[in-house]
């Protein structure tokens, strides 16, 4: 039954017509075999009153003859009624005395005068059956006079016709019932192939839009909008217009918030620039002044080449986060560090102590870019969360067959909303109240199928596991910081 | 009835007034001279299941005797032997085995001339199942008689037996009546008798007109030429004038057009006046059978 309801989910073209198929067997039975009821109660009805009447004719007429015991009166009688039962086939009559003897036969060659009638002949208990299998039945009928029996009659009939009869009804209700099922059949496989369509172009509609773009229904193809049909591809058609808006608000919100993060970043180098930028103009004019001493002029050089190399940190880290959607450079230990020197300036600037930990070697299968964007938006999230004083810590480990990133802070604790943000399905998880950071977050995971889980508050600490078998994946060109 | 009893007055009697119960006619309690219909009683002696030979039958001899003629059929030839010897019958055309056992109450009026000859044969039949070539090969069989007062469908071949010092109940596996000489060759033709005793003149006239029931069934032999059953009257009205009438009318029935037709049907030349001795040999053949029974 499980399994049949599942084809009918399945596959409704053909378990409908199936079901149908089958009702119509179970109906065209029950009919048949109702309709051989009856025909089987009529014929024997009519059986029994054409037998009836024809031993009580023979009953009459043979009477007299089996109370003299006159064997030629009584089959002159026999012979004469022969065609005067033309509706009913007797095959042969006896006319049989008490001794159990045959006084007359209409077969007298078959049945000899005076000789013992056969076996069959001599039950006379129950109903004939008129499905004997011979064809042939015997019927009887007692004579008696004052109530004394005198004789019996006993006659084999051929109901050969009326099982004929039964057969034929048989064949033409089993032929006339198989017609009808596959009419049945073919016409509800045509209607529920019908009934059907819709949702078969809903769903391939649907099909279409796994890129996450659900494409409407072209205008020219729409029933009319007071069709059940017509409603459902309006519906439709609204809802993928919907979606769009849906789609093109988010993208606009990650621009903003893409080009918001610029200026946050692009603040944040000019500030790690402009850090050795005044050690550098210092030895410049260290160079300046004392430029003859071998000794100072070699410490200034150092300082502008410390200036420098830091500058050079700076700008290849940035290079490295914002090179572009199409990087699928596998993830390394200098992307890790270029997310320190990222997230150094920040967490300086709000007096956070920042905890680095990288327990183990990185990963060379997964792809640089999803990860860079998963670290450091957690770890923007917990330097906005932390107060000053406070620590952020950034761990990389490996747990069975995962890249594990966790980062924790010590603030209140991460918000309901945000937490939908980034425990929800992406598909439906709202970016408005919980931050585009963490929606990203989730994308990506989601993306990578890796796993996210927060523990806190005190605190919190969102951990995110990449399985290890993830390479570089054509999806994570979606993710965006 | 035992048939092997032979003929008694007292019987005939007994049987003559159930026969007059049985008469469809109520003028039939009448004697003949009170009445002015003439009753003709018939045996199976002939077809009596012809209806178009009876109203040809009936139809000539009223035109001949100008007088009312109905023709009293009965199932045995009991039945109208003892009306006729009651005077309940004008005349009946009866077998020679009761107009020689009532031969002082009855007078000849005529008899049938076939094939040239006032004389017949009776038969012994079997079916073609049945390999006999005399009587003794029918011994065994199931032999149908036609009347117990008929001679050729009885007392023949119980003569014959008696001379073989056999009896019909043993030498016989069984025996009926079947009352016509038509209905012992329809038993032995449907197999229900392998043998029979039948009018050799039935017998030569079915062999013509109803071949096909004559298909499965021979002749095993037959008898000694016999008076030929006649047509006879009450003793006590041979001088009557119905009874001279239908004499003429008998005699004279070839020489009219309806008369030829019934002869034709019969398959008979005609009649003509014999005397009693013709039925001598009959008569022998009742003493013998009466002689062995006392």
């Amino acid at each position: 039954m499980r399994s049949f309801v599942r084809l009918l989910d399945s596959n409704p073209g053909v378990a409908a017509p199936l079901i149908v198929t089958l009702l119509m067997i179970g109906v065209s039975v029950a009919v048949s075999k109702h309709v051989l009821n009856r025909l089987e109660e009529t014929q024997s009805a009519h059986f029994r009153q054409l037998t009836g009447a024809y031993l009580d004719g023979l009953s009459t007429a043979l009477h007299p003859y089996v109370l003299r015991r006159d064997p030629w009166e009584a089959f002159d009688a026999l012979d004469r009624a022969r065609s005067r039962y033309s509706g009913l086939k007797s095959q042969a009559v006896l006319v049989i005395l008490t001794d159990g003897k045959i006084l007359a036969a209409s077969q007298p060659k078959a049945f000899p005068l005076y000789s013992t009638p056969p076996p069959e002949a001599g039950d006379t208990t129950g109903e004939p059956h008129l499905d004997h299998a011979s064809g042939q039945v015997w019927v009887h009928r007692v004579l008696r006079d004052g109530g004394i029996e005198i004789g019996r009659i006993a006659a084999l009939i051929d109901i050969k016709t009326l099982q004929e009869v039964r057969h034929e009804t048989l064949a033409t209700l089993v032929r006339f019932n198989a017609a009808l099922t596959v009419i049945f059949a073919v016409l509800g496989w045509l209607l529920v192939r019908r009934a059907m369509q819709p949702v078969v172009r809903l769903s391939d509609h649907l099909a279409l839009s796994t890129g996450g773009r659900l494409e409407p229904i072209a205008e020219i193809d729409l029933p009319p909008p007071d069709t059940v049909v017509g409603r459902a591809y309006r519906r439709f058609n609204a809802a993928a217009v919907a979606a769009s808006d849906r789609e093109a608000l988010l993208q606009r919100l990650a621009d903003e918030e893409r080009r918001a993060l610029i200026g946050r970043y692009a603040s944040a180098m000019a500030h790690e620039v402009n850090n050795p930028l005044g050690g550098m103009m210092n030895a410049v004019r260290m160079i300046q002044r004392h430029g003859d001493n071998a000794e100072q002029r070699a410490s200034a050089a150092m300082v502008l080449e410390r200036g420098l190399a830091g500058i050079h940190n700076v700008v290849r880290a940035s290079l490295m986060t914002w090179r572009g959607e199409a990087d699928s450079s596998p993830l390394t230990a200098a992307d890790i560090e270029d997310i320190r020197y990222l997230i150094h300036n920040e967490a300086s600037r709000r007096g956070l102590e920042l905890s680095w930990i990288v327990t183990s070697r990185v990963p060379t299968g997964i792809a640089a870019q999803p990860v860079r964007q998963i670290a450091l938006n957690l770890l923007l999230n917990a330097c906005a969360a932390s107060a000053a004083g406070q620590v952020v810590r950034f761990e990389t480990r490996h747990e069975g067959a995962c890249f594990v990133i966790s980062v924790c802070d010590e603030g209140p604790g991460m918000p309901e909303a945000a937490r939908r943000t980034l425990m929800s399905d992406p598909a439906h998880a709202s970016s408005g109240t919980g931050g585009l950071g963490l929606w990203s977050v989730n994308r990506i995971a989601t993306a990578l199928g890796a796993m996210i889980s927060i523990e806190g508050p005190p605190g919190t600490c969102v951990t995110v596991g990449i399985p290890l078998e993830c390479a570089t994946h054509p999806e994570m060109t979606i993710a965006r910081a | 009835m035992d048939p092997c009893r032979p003929f008694s007055r007292r019987r005939l009697l007994l049987a003559g007034l159930g026969g007059a119960g049985l008469a469809a006619a109520p003028e039939l309690v009448l004697r003949a001279a009170e009445r002015d219909v003439l009753l003709f009683g018939l045996t199976p002696v002939f077809l009596t299941s012809d209806l178009a030979l009876l109203d040809g039958l009936r139809r000539y001899l009223e035109q001949k005797t100008g007088r009312s003629v109905q023709l009293v059929l009965r199932r045995t030839y009991q039945e109208i032997t003892s009306l006729l010897v009651s005077r309940q019958l004008d005349a009946a055309w009866i077998c020679g085995y009761p107009f020689v056992a009532f031969r002082n109450d009855l007078s000849l009026l005529a008899v049938p001339v076939w094939r040239g000859d006032t004389r017949y044969q009776s038969y012994l039949i079997a079916h073609d199942d049945v390999p006999a070539e005399n009587l003794a090969g029918l011994r065994g069989t199931v032999h149908a008689f036609s009347d117990p007062d008929s001679n050729s469908g009885y007392l023949v071949t119980r003569a014959a037996l008696l001379s073989l010092s056999a009896t019909p109940a043993a030498f016989f596996r069984h025996t009926f009546f079947t009352y016509g000489h038509r209905n012992v060759i329809r038993a032995v033709s449907v197999g229900m008798a392998g043998s029979g005793s039948v009018d050799g003149y039935v017998f030569e006239v079915l062999r013509e007109a109803e071949p096909d029931l004559l298909r499965s069934v021979r002749v095993v032999q037959g008898s000694e030429w016999l008076g030929f059953p006649p047509v006879a009257c009450p003793a006590a009205a041979a001088a009557s004038q119905v009874t001279q009438d239908l004499r003429l009318a008998l005699l004279g029935m070839a020489d009219s057009e309806l008369g030829r037709q019934v002869l034709s049907l019969l398959r008979l030349d005609g009649f003509k006046l014999e005397s009693p001795e013709l039925f001598d040999g009959i008569a022998d053949q009742v003493r013998f059978v009466q002689a062995a029974a006392q």
